[in-house]
């Protein structure tokens, strides 16, 4: 009798983080670097008190529309604020709006999506009927006319795009519950006598979110895309506050005269940002989504 | 179900949809808390001249018959006059739509014409170059702010290369108007046959239009490329292939049969792309009922904002409402959207 050859356990490769992430890498490029992206801004609006030259919104008045130098790198707006200082702190901005909205929004539309989905019904007629109908609205139209209605308030920012994203949140997950409703381990569950609280808030959960998750980082590009163009408009963020919509704001008074300096870095700064979070967002998305993968095949 | 039956079920459902839309928009005023007794009686009224512009308002009376004045009130084609410059809101409403339609048209149509051969030669070479070129040009249209890509057009086209006229409007300042027929100045200077009106009125559209259809592209890429996707892979495509017909005759099968879907979408994103041009119409002074609207959002003039968003709804109700008939007319077993 011969020996099974076991594998070579001490050849396998370590688990480390780096090749994890090579691995990662393979199935999904996208989200790998929409990752980094993402991770290097997180990164930036800790760090930043620490790694700006200038205070945000220390106004030098003997340089008002200075541009590009070695002094100040991304130059100096109509106040004479240091547009690097502010491009770099307005990451505390598009962070400190962008996550408590989305969590927001999965507050409220992770339990709706769960109970509409699992309960049907009434219910489930009235809340599909209320998220179609906002659809009616353009989103970016609707927040700005209902955070002009309720006031100037970072608090309101978040509120109404918590809010409005929710139906978002709703559709996916009681989509995936409609498919597991009548599985085995919802039967297990309920024959085995849990309450309604527990199959939707523990056996459901743990498995329809998937999808929701998927969205997440969708949602907070939305996200940080809305407050932007809320702060373009002068609604919810007050102007010398350094963010990047109210900095194209001040920048738009200065691109037919040439000044473009001043909205064009923070611009730049949102898109990539944005951009960072849709990657990953469409990586996660067909990482984590069957379905899509199949039918990318 | 005959088209007949079809439409006045269909027609049933937008009822409540309505009257949905109208409280949404009445509340907007109330959570606003914007009193505009004293803006509408002027800084000499009297206690008594305010208490009378209040009870003309209705707004003496209590919320829930507020709310019916209000439904009332858009049914007589009633929709209040501007708080700041007291113009009356409907017929700001018909004098502006024409222009922000004509801007949304040329826009969407032209971001189509870009989008829709791009997404499918995506999903045709499947994870290859071209497909990954095209999901990257859609991902960063998707993440790159209107207002920003506008302003950046006039610095690079005005400032810079000096290719465009300055974006003050549809068109040249120094220019008069033609009579007015369809509301479009391209189109009325084409009828009244003046070339310059002609002219000015389209080197205004270009940089508009231009960056309209880039925003309006990239989400028409990506849902081409996922339905021609889904549409390739699935069976009837499949044995077809089998059987051995040329690639003409299941691309023409594939386009076909992807005519539902791109129509529904084409629906939900033209709501989205009638807030987009508001936003392109504020950046280049475009002077429609987009640009108008922003301005009264900034101002807090309500009055004006509940007119804008109504005609925004009533648009998208009225899209989705041609949208379904067409997928019914195309595919009678499909089911109704509401």
């Amino acid at each position: 009798m011969t020996a099974v050859s076991l594998p070579d356990i001490a050849a396998a490769p370590r688990f480390s983080l780096w090749n994890r992430l090579k691995g990662l890498s393979h199935r999904s490029a996208t989200a790998v670097i929409g990752g980094i992206i993402v991770a290097i801004f997180g990164l930036l609006s800790i760090v930043a008190p620490w790694i700006v030259p200038y205070d945000p919104i220390l106004p030098f008045t003997d340089k008002l529309l200075a541009p590009p130098s070695a002094e100040h790198w991304f130059g100096t707006d109509g106040n004479g604020m240091d547009v690097f200082s502010r491009v770099i702190y307005a990451t505390r901005y598009a962070f400190g709006i962008a996550i408590p909205a989305v969590l927001l929004s999965l507050a409220i539309g992770v339990p709706i999506g769960l109970w509409t989905g699992y309960r049907g019904g009434w219910a489930d007629e009235v809340t599909l009927r209320f998220s179609d109908a906002l659809r009616v609205f353009p989103l970016i139209i609707l927040s700005l006319a209902v955070v002009a209605a309720a006031g100037q308030s970072l608090i309101n920012v978040v509120l109404v795009i918590g809010i409005l994203d929710a139906p978002v949140f709703v559709r996916v997950v009681r989509a995936e519950v409609l498919q597991l409703r009548n599985s085995t381990f919802v039967e297990a569950a309920v024959a085995t006598g849990n309450p309604v609280r527990r199959i939707l808030f523990v056996h459901l959960m743990l498995n329809a979110t998937k999808g929701a998750m998927a969205q997440v980082a969708v949602r907070a590009a939305w996200a940080v895309r809305i407050t932007a163009t809320l702060a373009f408009f002068g609604v919810g963020i007050e102007v010398p506050t350094p963010e990047w919509g109210s900095m194209i704001r001040q920048g738009a008074e200065f691109m037919a005269t040439g000044q473009w300096w001043v909205g064009i870095f923070p611009g730049i700064a949102l898109i990539v940002m944005v951009l960072g979070l849709n990657m990953l967002g469409d990586g996660l998305q067909d990482l984590l989504d069957p379905r899509r993968r199949a039918s990318a095949r | 179900m005959t088209l007949g039956r079809f439409l006045v079920r269909r027609l049933l459902l937008v009822v409540p949809l309505l009257v949905f839309i109208a409280f949404l928009n009445f509340m907007l005023v109330r959570i606003s808390g914007q009193d505009p007794t004293a803006l509408i009686a002027g800084p000499t009224a009297t206690g008594g001249e305010l208490a009378m512009v209040r009870a003309e308002l209705g707004l003496d009376r209590p919320l829930h018959e507020q709310f019916l004045v209000y439904i009332g009130n858009i049914l007589t084609w009633n929709l209040g006059q501007s708080w700041v410059n007291k113009r009356s809101v409907l017929n700001d409403i018909w004098l502006r739509l024409p222009i922000t339609l004509e801007l949304l048209f040329w826009g969407v149509g032209l971001g189509a014409l870009i989008g829709i051969p791009v997404g499918l030669r995506a999903a045709r070479h499947h994870d290859g170059r071209f497909d990954q070129l095209a999901r990257f040009l859609s991902l960063l249209g998707f993440s790159t702010p209107t207002y920003w890509l506008g302003l950046v057009m006039i610095l690079v086209f005005f400032y810079f290369l000096n290719w465009a006229p300055p974006a003050m409007g549809r068109i040249s300042l120094l220019m008069t108007a033609p009579p007015v027929v369809t509301g479009s100045y391209l189109l009325d200077g084409l009828i009244a046959q003046k070339w310059d009106v002609v002219q000015s009125a389209f080197a205004q559209l270009v940089l508009p239009v231009t960056a309209m259809a880039i925003v309006a592209a990239a989400p028409i890429i990506k849902q081409a490329r996922a339905i021609a996707l889904d549409v390739q892979g699935s069976e009837f495509v499949r044995s077809a292939q089998a059987a051995g017909l040329s690639g003409a005759v299941i691309r023409r099968m594939v386009a076909k049969n992807s005519a539902t879907p791109v129509i529904t979408f084409v629906g939900t994103e033209l709501t989205a792309l009638i807030g987009t041009a508001s936003v392109i119409e504020y950046i280049f002074s475009w002077g429609g009922l987009g640009q108008w609207g922003l301005q009264a959002i900034i101002q807090a003039d309500f009055m004006v904002v509940q007119g804008y968003v109504l005609t925004l709804a009533l648009f998208s109700v009225l899209v989705f409402l041609v949208i379904d008939v067409a997928v019914f007319l195309l595919e009678p077993r499909a089911e109704m959207h509401a």
